[in-house]
């Protein structure tokens, strides 16, 4: 049972979900099991206690969290696993074969995406006041910059370089806007290319985990956002040096 | 009637920016509808509080109160599309994240450090430092204000996933 759960952790925390979700389903079903459960998440780890309430027994595991992409549909499904379980539809014995189920049949991208991304990064362009060719440019930008990061994700480079790489190819693709004069706004063009990159989720989660107490879970993940916020402005600053841009 | 095209031109962006971003992060396929129309509830809840007051409310205070709009829905309509209310809540969000003071906030950095004279640095600091105070107090309003519903309603929050 403490090897599920140990599993049943590294999956659900790494692809994205806050520590109150992830207490709550662990607590569901241990509740289910008959036995008790405390878990302490680290910045790379998560520790877990399982205590069988008959007999005293304690069981102890650290597992590595899984640096997953963020998926959401692995969170809803992992969580409806957790209430199968407390619900008693799904009996113990067999939720080990259910999280391998729900593991093998994870989503990949949805074809089509950095499409997706393209239109979404270019409406954030117009919300910032950018007017239709920096909308242009800025969808050009994030569909190239975006493909890039498939591509670099799909040969497991670290996920620094692929930002710093990807906000360089943005900035420098909407740079075009000033260096033509096609646009009046240029700089907006240009700030909201790389816009796509911001780890908004991870920031999310860490101020949730905050607000749960969570603290070193939160710094961890704080400094995660951080880290990779800093790439992206490496990369940015750097596509702008070259481009020869002011900042203002 | 400008003041309408606009309202619903920032709503329009708004829902393609949540699904373009929502994407990103593999979501259910129920629930991209949901974060699409939550987000433009969101966002032109802002833009009214910000453009239609006078005085305009000031962005911080208007971001924190969107975002607490968009955690009720997020909560409320978690039941009924069937996924945990974070799926719905955190894309959502996404259309508000105050990317060009972030974008000139590392600006203002940059420039402070490659200033020459007192002056250009003064100005450089006031840049980084304004444009830095707003974006972290935007994030924060954000985060607080989305999160709140979530512990306040925690029964609804954790249920939505049972069959």
């Amino acid at each position: 049972m403490c090897d599920f759960m140990a599993r049943y952790a590294v999956w659900l925390f790494g692809s994205g979900s806050t520590c109150i979700r992830l207490e709550k389903n662990l607590q569901r079903i241990a509740a289910a099991a008959g036995v008790e459960v405390e878990i302490t998440v680290l910045p790379r780890h998560i520790h877990l206690t399982v205590r069988e309430p008959a007999d005293g027994d304690t069981v102890t595991t650290i597992a590595s969290i899984r640096p997953l992409p963020v998926s959401y549909d692995l969170i809803t499904r992992l969580s409806r696993l957790s209430w199968d379980i407390a619900d008693g539809s799904l009996p113990c014995d067999r939720a080990d074969t259910e999280l391998d189920n729900i593991i093998s049949s994870a989503r990949s991208d949805i074809p089509g995406l950095p499409l997706l991304v393209g239109a979404a990064n270019a409406s954030f362009c117009r919300l910032f006041g950018g007017d239709a060719i920096a909308m242009g440019v800025v969808f050009v930008a994030t569909v190239a910059g975006f493909i890039l990061k498939q591509m670099l994700a799909e040969r497991h480079t670290d996920p620094r370089i692929i930002v710093i790489a990807c906000s360089f190819v943005s900035a420098v693709l909407a740079a075009a806007d000033g260096l033509f004069g096609l646009g009046a706004t240029p700089a907006v063009a240009i700030g909201s290319s790389v816009l796509y990159l911001v780890p908004g989720i991870p920031f999310i989660n860490s101020f949730s985990d905050m607000i749960d107490g969570h603290y070193i879970c939160a710094f961890g993940r704080m400094m995660q956002a951080v880290v990779i916020t800093c790439c992206l402005s490496a990369g940015l600053c750097f596509g702008m040096f070259l481009m020869n841009i002011g900042m203002f | 009637m400008d003041f309408f095209v606009h309202f619903f031109q920032d709503a329009l962006f708004a829902a393609i920016a949540a699904i373009g971003f929502a994407a990103i992060s593999r979501p259910p396929r129920q629930a991209y509808l949901w974060c699409a129309l939550i987000a433009a509830v969101g966002h032109s809840t802002r833009f009214l509080l910000m453009q239609a007051l006078s005085p305009g409310m000031h962005i911080v205070i208007a971001t924190t109160l969107a975002s607490f709009v968009i955690g009720i829905l997020a909560v409320l309509i978690s039941p009924k599309a069937h996924v945990p209310a974070e799926t719905c809540l955190f894309p959502s969000l996404l259309p508000m994240i105050p990317g060009m003071y972030a974008y000139r906030t590392f600006g203002g950095l940059a420039m402070c450090l490659f200033g020459s004279t007192e002056q250009s640095f003064s100005h450089s600091f006031f840049l980084f430092a304004n444009n830095g105070l707003t974006c972290f107090f935007i994030l924060l309003g954000m985060a607080v204000g989305a999160t709140v519903p979530i512990f306040l309603f925690p029964d609804i929050s954790f249920r939505a996933t049972r069959s």
